[in-house]
């Protein structure tokens, strides 16, 4: 089954005004193993970084959203196939 | 130059790192297991450096370990002198390398000559981590590499790691080193978010400790026809520019990873085989890293050597406006030029 | 309150220190006369002797220990044999010889004992933060060892030193900052160069104590360094202490001096902390005879060292080459890897 990676989950509470943001980094490759916390990768909401942990572990089958590309709140960033 | 030993490679490693987190890592694994290690530089604490050098480490150790110094780097590099010479590991950073003007004696004739005055009578454990670098307007006082300036000065290790991979091992190296090294790390490099790192230094990364050794090259692209020895932010130009040309001219690129001690025989084995050299360098042209390469394979291999072309930044401060600095700054285009000049 | 072993141990120390810097001046002018040149002789080089500063070295180092760190600058002989620096050695790296504290690479501005954590710099005012580093250490380790600098009246203005009181300051470091203060930066006197009447009064813009000694009394040094290494001890942070010295010869040897007024240069001689600390011995019931008991036998430990210097062997040159690094014990010079 898969779990989605969240981007409103993560949303820093002090950009709640900001609607936009960028995958900076991702950390995983598309069927690279992943743990539950681990940080998979990282978004940039105008000058703040957060560091986006894998809600599951399994493995990273998507990243839906690539490099230096934009999405917006709510969007799904990445999926994984989880181990059960 | 095939990879040691204690280098168990990149493969199985599903996570990749940005350099920054690779340095880090390898900071935080040192500190673990040496309590005698410690970090100390200018907004290292809740700011994680300025140049993400230190990126999470508050979270996993306290304020003692992880220091905000005052501005004064020659109270602070001095001081991980003497915290050195007493036996403990200080990583000290001085923020820019331009920064080294205010602190140099504590860095040239302290540091690097404490163990020759003294017979080695004592030693000075320490790592003296900095920031180089220009391509992001910041002119000057704030954009150097001074790659020449430290590797000059007799004394002192330097090591310029290019990608995630080398950060973390040559991290490793430095801090267990049992003299002064100096850990150069190329800001444009690091995956800082306010300055999108180019494609290259995010590489896959092992959990595991593993050190890169000091004085050894890597050989990051093999090829027959052209030698370009080049370092940091440039290895990844020279690649671009490699590609670039593949089909016409078949380039070799080497990454020196370390000024001093350098890998001469890494150099002279590939200027044997390819006969031509470009040196690539992001420092001042003059008296700095393209002539001793030169010099050095001159010297080994003279009749090997056919034809040699050096890219550096001039001799001139580094200018503000962007197409000015790009002048100055070796593009992905000059390499380019500087093979086909000497094919 | 002092004890009359301490001040007997005190007065050896400072009469040694003062024997070693007639004797070492003999030995350097040997070769160089008639016209003076600086590169010939036994002691080639530059020469910069203490003779006048004893007290300070001596007040301050009885209450250190051996783990405890010493930095100390161009002017550093005092200063070493107070901290129990091995004079045999020590010599002999003045005389550039292999078995001298450096292999001969280091000389008479360089000279490190890590045997007692003592090391002297040749740059106005380094010695400061590596001395806040050894305090540092210490700090971290929760070790109660204690780190001094000394330096110079003239050092008094570099940033090292402005820099180093910060940063000992703010971080509360068990660290003690030594001025000796002759009057003259070679021939510079302070009043020209530095603003504040005393240099003790400096202490107040980086919120630590600031002490100052008067001339020539080797028991106030005692106490004041005391309270100032005490407090340090006792984890409560770095002191100032600014002790009033008199620089009996030139600022280095060679020095014509034609800068300083004679009745200057008189003064210095005329005040004597040695002969100031021989009369407070009197007065604990020393007599004469073991005072000069104590002279003779620091003349004799003074000329056993230099004769020992004279005999040992010079460095080949071949070790120029050596001790750069330490996992490398040949350098790596021109492209040898």
């Amino acid at each position: 089954m898969t779990t989605a990676i969240d981007s409103a989950a993560v949303w820093p509470d002090d950009a709640e005004e900001v609607e936009e943001g960028v995958v900076s980094n991702w950390f995983v490759r598309e069927g690279g193993h992943v743990e539950a916390g681990e940080t998979v990768c990282e978004i940039q909401i105008e000058k703040v970084s957060v560091d986006v942990p894998a809600p599951e572990s399994g493995t990273l089958v998507e990243r839906t959203v690539g490099e230096n590309e934009e999405f917006r709140r709510g969007d799904v960033l990445g999926r994984i196939e989880t181990e059960s | 130059m095939a990879k040691t030993e204690s280098d168990p490679g990149t493969a199985g490693a599903d996570r990749e790192l940005t350099m920054s987190r690779a340095m880090v890592d390898a900071i935080a694994s040192e500190m673990h297991a040496d309590e005698e290690v410690f970090y100390m530089g200018e907004d290292v604490q809740d700011y994680g450096g300025i140049f993400d050098s230190t990126q999470g480490l508050l979270e996993e150790f306290d304020r003692d370990r992880v220091m905000d110094v005052p501005i004064s780097e020659t109270a602070y590099v001095g001081a991980a002198v003497g915290a050195a010479q007493a036996g403990m590991r200080p990583i000290a950073e001085i923020m820019f390398t331009d920064f080294v003007g205010v602190c140099l004696d504590q860095v040239y004739n302290q540091m690097a000559k404490n163990t020759y005055m003294s017979g080695s009578a004592v030693n000075v454990p320490m790592v003296l981590t900095t920031a180089v670098g220009g391509t992001y307007n910041d002119a000057a006082q704030h954009s150097q590499t001074l790659y020449g300036l430290f590797a000059h000065l007799p004394g002192m290790k330097v090591v310029v790691p290019s990608t995630a991979y080398d950060a973390k091992g040559l991290m490793h190296a430095a801090v267990r080193d049992d003299d002064p090294v100096v850990y150069m790390f190329h800001k444009r490099l690091m995956g800082i978010g306010w300055m999108p790192a180019p494609e290259g230094p995010k590489t896959p990364v092992p959990e595991d400790d593993y050190t890169i050794p000091i004085g050894e090259a890597d050989v990051k692209r093999e090829g027959s026809d052209v030698t370009v020895v080049t370092l940091g932010l440039h290895v990844h130009r020279a690649l671009e520019a490699a590609d670039e040309l593949s089909g016409d001219v078949d380039v070799e690129v080497v990454d020196l990873q370390s000024l001093v001690p350098m890998d001469t025989q890494t150099v002279v084995e590939s200027v044997e085989k390819t006969g031509r050299l470009v040196v690539v360098d992001e420092d001042y042209q003059s008296y700095g890293v393209t002539g001793e390469v030169t010099a050095r394979v001159a010297e080994r291999t003279p009749d090997a050597l056919e034809a040699v072309e050096r890219v550096a930044v001039p001799d001139v401060p580094i200018p503000y406006s962007r197409p000015l600095e790009n002048e100055v700054n070796p593009q992905v285009g000059d390499v380019v030029e500087a093979v086909e000049s000497v094919t | 309150m002092v004890g009359v072993n301490k001040l007997r141990e005190m007065y050896e120390q400072m009469v040694t220190a003062r024997e070693y810097e007639q004797r070492l001046q003999e030995a350097y002018l040997e070769g160089k006369e008639p016209a003076f040149d600086i590169s010939a002789g036994p002691i080639p080089g530059e020469l910069h002797l203490a003779a006048g500063h004893e007290a300070s070295a001596a007040g301050v180092c009885a209450h250190l220990r051996v783990e405890d760190t010493v930095t100390a600058p161009h002017r550093p002989h005092h200063i070493a044999i107070a901290k129990g620096v091995d004079l045999d050695r020590m010599t002999a790296e003045i005389f550039g010889r292999e078995t001298g504290l450096c292999k001969g690479k280091g000389g008479h501005m360089h000279l490190f004992d890590p045997d007692v954590n003592f090391a002297c710099s040749g740059i106005i005012a380094q010695g400061c933060p590596p001395a806040v580093g050894a305090a540092m250490a210490a700090d971290k380790r929760n070790e109660d060892a204690v780190a001094v600098a000394f330096l110079g009246e003239g050092a008094v203005d570099q940033g090292a030193f402005l820099e180093s009181l910060n940063l000992a300051a703010v971080q509360n470091l068990p660290v003690v900052f030594v001025v000796e203060d002759n009057d003259w930066a070679i021939s510079m006197p302070q009043p020209r160069i530095t603003d504040v009447k005393t240099t003790a009064q400096r202490a107040d813009g980086f919120d630590m104590p600031g002490i100052r000694v008067d001339h020539d009394d080797a028991i106030a040094v005692y106490e004041a360094a005391g309270d100032a290494i005490g407090r340090a001890r006792d984890g409560n942070g770095p002191t100032l202490l600014d002790v009033q010295v008199h620089r009996r010869m030139g600022h280095f040897m060679g020095d014509p001096q034609t800068y300083r007024p004679e009745d200057d240069q008189e003064r210095a001689k005329r005040h004597d902390s040695i002969e100031r600390l021989a009369e407070d011995l009197r007065e604990h019931g020393v007599d004469d005879d073991e005072l000069a008991e104590i002279r003779d036998r620091a003349e004799q430990h003074v000329a056993d060292a230099i004769e020992w210097a004279r005999e040992q062997p010079e460095p080949d040159p071949e070790a120029a080459h050596e001790d750069v690094f330490v996992d490398e014990p040949t350098a790596a010079s021109g492209g040898d890897d």
